[in-house]
């Protein structure tokens, strides 16, 4: 259906270019949000106090809502205070990049014609970008914890092959086996990327092109059951991207298989 | 056969994906119902939970959604 392509384009439209760098629509959606986080914490969080106003009790039982999913992702207390600063905010960028096309009036801000804003997660260069980011952070950080030649051995299992051979001959062809497998998860981690990215993308651009067909069909009061289950499906978005970056990350800092392969 | 027939053909085909999508979270939505009746105390993580697995469960419908998107 040729139509859907001229409805919202896949491709963001470019709106003007900075020292050669493009700035799209998603882009200015991704600089209002940081401006507006920005003001809210200058304005309002420099000035909370030990007795809490009801502003104050607002923004921290969401802090806690969101440690403690996060907590019970990843089974310990230290690993969860050092992922917290990124998964924590990648989870409430999120939120409001995904909710913030739902706002009225936010996309008919023109400029030369062209709507200013758009839904930041609605573009895949965006949400590819936040999950190639977090996928090479998680590496990085496994690389630190396991020491570059214990992160190399996930993959390239030479020394599980080595003590399979001396055990024995069938267990080293079983050996062989956990190797291939080895080289299959360097396949696994760049489709966590890709499923990371898709998954957003997929769900936000649908909304969008739905939300416009239906429009179209009927505006007058059915649009608002879609409404409401874009709003749903903003926020169990975004919650569902940052538990899998945390749980991603508790896999790749796990130092329970080195106690089991020492116990053997 | 035309181009644009092909493309509503395969348009059409890109749908069937739902029936795999649809088995999944109900069978999943029963496992927790279940566990929900065995453990009410529970019923506030199971739900939860339930909700992420769902939307997890949902990821390769949504790729045959972008994907039919593009056709």
């Amino acid at each position: 259906m040729q139509v859907v392509r001229e409805i919202i384009s896949i491709e963001p439209e470019i709106l003007f270019t900075i020292f050669g760098l493009s700035i799209a629509d998603s882009t200015m959606a991704t600089l209002l949000i940081a401006i507006v986080v920005l003001c809210i914490g200058f304005f309002f969080i420099r000035r909370f106090t030990m007795v809490p106003t009801r502003a104050q009790l607002v923004v921290e039982t969401m802090y806690e809502a969101a440690y403690d999913l996060i907590g019970n992702i990843i089974n310990s207390e230290s690993k969860t205070k050092k992922a917290f600063p990124l998964v924590g905010a990648l989870l409430f960028y999120l939120v409001f990049a995904n909710l913030i096309g739902l706002i009225p009036g936010v996309e008919q801000v023109l400029w030369n014609g062209v709507p200013l804003f758009r839904t930041a997660t609605s573009d895949f260069n965006t949400t590819f970008g936040l999950a190639l980011a977090a996928i090479i952070i998680i590496n990085v950080l496994s690389m630190r914890e396991k020491g570059i030649f214990g992160y190399l051995d996930q993959f390239f299992k030479f020394g599980a092959l080595w003590r399979g051979f001396r055990k024995s001959f069938g267990d080293g062809l079983l050996a062989i086996i956990e190797f291939f497998i080895g080289l299959l998860d360097i396949v696994g981690e760049a489709v966590k990327v890709v499923s990371l990215s898709l998954r957003l993308f997929g769900n936000m651009l649908a909304g969008q092109i739905l939300m416009i067909i239906l429009l179209g069909f009927i505006a007058v009061v059915i649009p608002s059951a879609w409404l409401a289950m874009n709003l749903l499906v903003g926020v169990l978005q975004a919650v569902v991207f940052a538990s899998l970056v945390a749980s991603y990350y508790a896999l790749a800092t796990d130092e329970a298989e080195e106690v089991a392969e020492a116990v053997k | 056969m035309e181009l644009e027939a092909a493309q509503a053909l395969a348009k059409g085909i890109a749908t069937l994906s739902m029936f795999g999508s649809a088995i999944g979270e109900g069978y999943l939505i029963g496992k927790a119902l279940e566990a929900m009746g065995r453990n009410p105390d529970v019923s506030g993580t199971i739900f939860t939970r339930m909700i992420i697995g769902v939307a997890l469960a949902e990821s390769t419908a949504i790729y045959a959604l972008v994907a039919f998107f593009l056709i």
